[in-house]
């Protein structure tokens, strides 16, 4: 028997239309925030992945450790450092001729190819840290390696940026969910008003020897409806709104190193986080109110 | 039927509201019990349908402890019994068709039997014609017609009434008065009736529980009342 509780829902928000409206424009108003500081705080992760992978540790092997065991020595040495993801080799004759290739026009390129022989690059591993925070310390464990020469990343300031990213990043969850805690309070007491000017009905049910399972599931049904109805306006704007953004600005804030997520998926399953926080949070509003007249009741 | 035996109500303020109530009403009476204000008519109503229980004592209904029902089991009860209320109480939200209809939802009837049902007691009442109305679109003595129709849908066995006419004019009452009596005397229905409405206490006369301060002062089986201080 769903049919009843589903029938009864959508005749009890279209009865009480205005009370229904009001709270559904209590969980849009709430939603639009919501989808805002998600936004933000998604493309502020993005943007800080983005930066902490483009950091890399290079690290020079000294001439004098040029056999191949001992840079697989080193390479085995680098690997078991905490927090390294990944090493890559390049050889002395990669270096060069990715040296070589920094220059754009073939007579300087010319000028430098008599050296090839006597080649002045190092052998060299590039390093990739697991997150921003552990570039200084497998920097500096790098260097106790024996056979290193000199070890390099992007500097301090660099870690700092990438730490103060973090720090954003961090404000901005708590951020979300102090909001959705606001805006399950928001719509709960929404929801406690309509059920209140119905507590008479509640009441009388009860009196006709109605079940309290009986008496909620309608309301709880449009605690639902009241959800997805309040979810359709911040989802439309969220939508509209980022791939216009996203247009607009050519997918990059600032500079090319601020890359903003693509729409697709990003904003359809920001969508489909919004109806659900909607309706859970309609549900779970409704199911207070109800049982709190409920409860009591005889 | 109904049967109150010792039955003593006090309210946690330390209001006494009953004491030592023994009633006892047989299958198809039809029983008034009056009183002025604050006698203990509303406590009675309240410990006959499950609302509150007694201090002491037992209030017996349909055969059931009515007192001794846990809060979940009290809806469950309510089913056997058929309530009318002074304001009527009926669901502003829904027709006159779909508030008799709900009374039998409740206890899972089936779409069709239900129509048949919800027919016949609009039939009864008088108000067929007004099935798709709401209330706010009826008269007060239609409003508590409805209200009948709806208590009585699912035969109940007991019906009781607080102040039916408490809200209508005597030529309404009357009307209700006539409702009651053709179903106490159709089906059978035991009634128990709650009223300060002498005129119509000595007009259709009945057996009449007075309360008095929580105390019953009389009980007189043939009927009429006439106030002391007269």
């Amino acid at each position: 028997m769903i049919s009843r509780p589903l029938k009864e829902g959508f005749r009890g928000v279209a009865r009480h239309w205005g009370m229904s409206i009001s709270a559904a424009i209590a969980v849009t108003i709430t939603l639009v925030m919501i989808s805002i500081f998600m936004i933000f705080s998604f493309n502020l992760e993005n943007f800080t992945k983005d930066i902490e992978s483009s950091l890399e540790i290079s690290v020079l092997v000294d001439y004098d450790y040029d056999s191949q065991e001992q840079i697989d020595r080193i390479a085995t040495e680098l690997n078991d450092i905490d927090g390294v993801s990944e090493v890559t080799f390049s050889d002395k004759e990669q270096e060069f001729d990715f040296y070589l290739n920094s220059f754009e026009d073939e007579t300087t390129r010319s000028a430098f190819e008599p050296f090839r022989d006597d080649n002045p690059m190092h052998n060299a591993f590039y390093l990739e840290a697991k997150s921003g925070s552990v570039i200084e310390s497998v920097a500096e464990q790098a260097k106790t390696i024996e056979g290193v020469d000199t070890v390099s990343y992007g500097g301090q300031s660099t870690i700092d940026l990438v730490g103060a990213m973090s720090s954003v990043r961090k404000v901005g969850f708590v951020i979300v969910v102090a909001m959705t805690f606001l805006a399950v309070m928001l719509i709960q007491n929404a929801i406690k008003l309509t059920i209140s000017s119905r507590k008479d009905e509640i009441t009388i049910m009860r009196n006709v020897g109605a079940t309290n399972r009986f008496i909620r599931s309608p309301f709880l049904i449009e605690g639902i409806i009241t959800g997805i109805l309040g979810s359709i306006i911040p989802i439309g704007l969220s939508i509209v709104g980022y791939t216009y953004l996203y247009r607009v600005t050519g997918g990059h804030m600032l500079s090319n190193m601020f890359n903003l997520l693509a729409p697709n998926p990003f904003i359809y399953r920001l969508a489909i986080a919004l109806v659900v926080i909607g309706v859970v949070v309609g549900y779970i509003g409704s199911w207070i109110s109800v049982t709190r007249y409920l409860r009591w009741k005889r | 039927m109904i049967e109150c035996n010792h039955v003593y109500k006090q309210y946690k303020n330390g209001t006494n509201a009953l004491y030592d109530l023994n009633i006892s009403v047989e299958q198809g009476e039809f029983v008034y019990i009056i009183g002025p204000t604050g006698s203990g008519k509303s406590t009675l109503i309240k410990l006959l349908d499950g609302e509150e229980t007694p201090t002491k004592g037992d209030v017996n209904v349909v055969g059931i402890n009515v007192g001794k029902l846990r809060p979940r089991q009290v809806p469950l009860y309510r089913r056997n019994i058929g309530v009318v209320f002074q304001d009527f109480r009926l669901l502003r939200a829904k027709t006159v068709f779909e508030n008799v209809a709900y009374a039998l939802e409740v206890i899972n009837m089936k779409k069709k039997p239900i129509q048949k049902r919800v027919g016949e007691v609009l039939e009864l009442v008088g108000l067929q014609s007004k099935s798709a109305s709401f209330p706010n679109q009826l008269s007060g003595g239609q409003q508590q017609r409805v209200a009948i129709a709806r208590a009585i849908a699912n035969r109940p066995k007991v019906l009781i009434a607080d102040e039916p006419t408490g809200n209508l004019d005597p030529e309404k009452s009357d009307e209700i008065m006539d409702l009651l009596e053709k179903i106490n005397a159709r089906y059978g229905t035991t009634i128990l009736m709650v009223t300060h409405d002498l005129t119509l206490v000595n007009k259709h006369r009945k057996r009449t529980i007075v309360l008095e301060n929580g105390h019953i002062v009389a009980d007189l089986a043939e009927g009429g009342y006439v106030r002391h201080d007269q």
